[in-house]
């Protein structure tokens, strides 16, 4: 049952970078399907550099990209849920998210942000999450880490 | 077709929108970093903010798998550098360069551009084919550099006037080809009356144009040698 004045969705982007965040965000975007019904769309990325086409057959970086979205699967799949898997070549990533947001007209895009400092201590937000904040037509979610759980 | 452009100011990202919505792949490089992220504004994640002079940037950019790179920056040494390195180092089929200094083209030229762009030539060429200079005007540069498209108007002491077509001795190479007589243009025969007020279109090679001035305007005006 839905919770009171719990925000209705049709449709939520999950962008899904393999980092252990995506546990979290898969979590959210379930949850928010279960009140509100929404079709969930698990959106990985796979960067290319200039070097190579667009359309290049990218085979050995798309098994890991596979493997990140097995993962994303496994965990609908134990929650009784339905994701629809895409899987994006680009050359940015946040770009390519919030067109396949835009593309499949999602009312939500959900993103995880590790919690990543620079030399000196500063946070380092990247470039993905601003740009989806900036540029997104629909509601954007950023989920990020607890402190301290940066990779040693 | 994938090209680089190599500049982006505003030749450069003129030239990169019009590409992109040819439908062509375009990766554009920009060293100033503002102007970089200004551009990524407008026309997306097309840009690389580093130097295009750099052979790491220039490969970063794709330059193994270019079709076109065209350097398009305000500056003539770093245009040539930048199609000099694509066409050596990463084997780039076809190389444009901006030549803002007309006196440069020649050394372009002989240094493998494959193709040179002068907007100092080409405004140049307006200008004077707006102001009536008795001079010969450059209409456009043609193959690659070595050919030019001449336009020359007859006064009533030019050696050329009064004479046929085929009387005239051409230099190797050069050829007249049009007339522009009343508004309407004439195809050029041997026995063709050359008349004081025509205007003379021709081509030849670069270096003739001071031979061609001679035969068809005089010596007088040949100073500007």
């Amino acid at each position: 049952m839905r919770e009171a004045n719990a925000p209705v969705f049709r449709r939520a982007v999950i962008a899904l970078s393999g980092g252990s965040i995506d546990n979290t965000i898969v979590r959210l975007a379930l949850e928010v399907s279960r009140q509100s019904h929404c079709e969930i769309v698990g959106v990985h990325v796979v960067e290319l550099d200039w070097t190579q086409p667009l359309d290049a057959d990218v085979a050995e970086r798309s098994e890991e990209a596979q493997r990140v979205l097995d993962a994303a699967e496994g965990l609908v799949e134990a929650a009784h849920g339905r994701m629809e898997s895409v899987l994006v070549q680009a050359r940015d990533v946040g770009a390519a998210i919030v067109d396949e947001a835009a593309a499949r007209n999602a009312d939500l895009l959900i993103l995880g942000l590790p919690y990543r400092t620079r030399f000196g201590g500063d946070f380092a937000i990247g470039r993905a999450v601003p740009y989806a904040l900036k540029n997104a037509p629909c509601a954007v979610w950023v989920v990020r880490e607890p402190m301290g759980e940066e990779p040693q | 077709m994938f090209v680089i452009v190599v500049g982006g100011g505003k030749v450069g990202y003129f030239l990169a929108r019009e590409l992109i919505g040819s439908g062509h792949e375009v990766a554009l490089m920009e060293r100033d970093r503002l102007r970089a992220s200004q551009i990524t504004e407008e026309i997306g994640s097309i840009v690389i903010a580093h130097d295009g002079c750099e052979g790491k940037y220039l490969g970063q950019a794709g330059a193994n798998r270019a079709d076109i790179v065209a350097a398009v920056t305000g500056d003539d040494e770093d245009n040539l550098v930048i199609c000099q390195m694509a066409k050596h180092h990463f084997d780039v089929p076809r190389t444009i360069a901006r030549v803002n200094n007309p006196k440069n083209e020649s050394l372009f030229k002989h240094l493998g551009v494959d193709e040179i762009v002068s907007p100092t030539r080409m405004i140049l060429g307006s200008i004077e084919a707006d102001i009536p200079v008795h001079e010969l005007l450059h209409l456009a540069v043609l193959g690659g550099g070595e050919l030019e498209l001449i336009e020359a108007q007859l006064r009533a002491g030019s050696p050329a006037t009064g004479q046929l077509a085929g009387a005239l001795e051409l230099p190797d190479g050069c050829s007249i080809f049009a007339i522009i007589r009343e508004e309407r243009a004439l195809s050029v025969r041997s026995d063709t009356e050359l008349r004081e007020g025509d205007k003379i279109i021709g081509i030849g090679r670069t270096e003739c144009e001071g031979e061609l001035h001679k035969i068809l305007l005089g010596e007088d005006a040949a100073n500007f040698e």
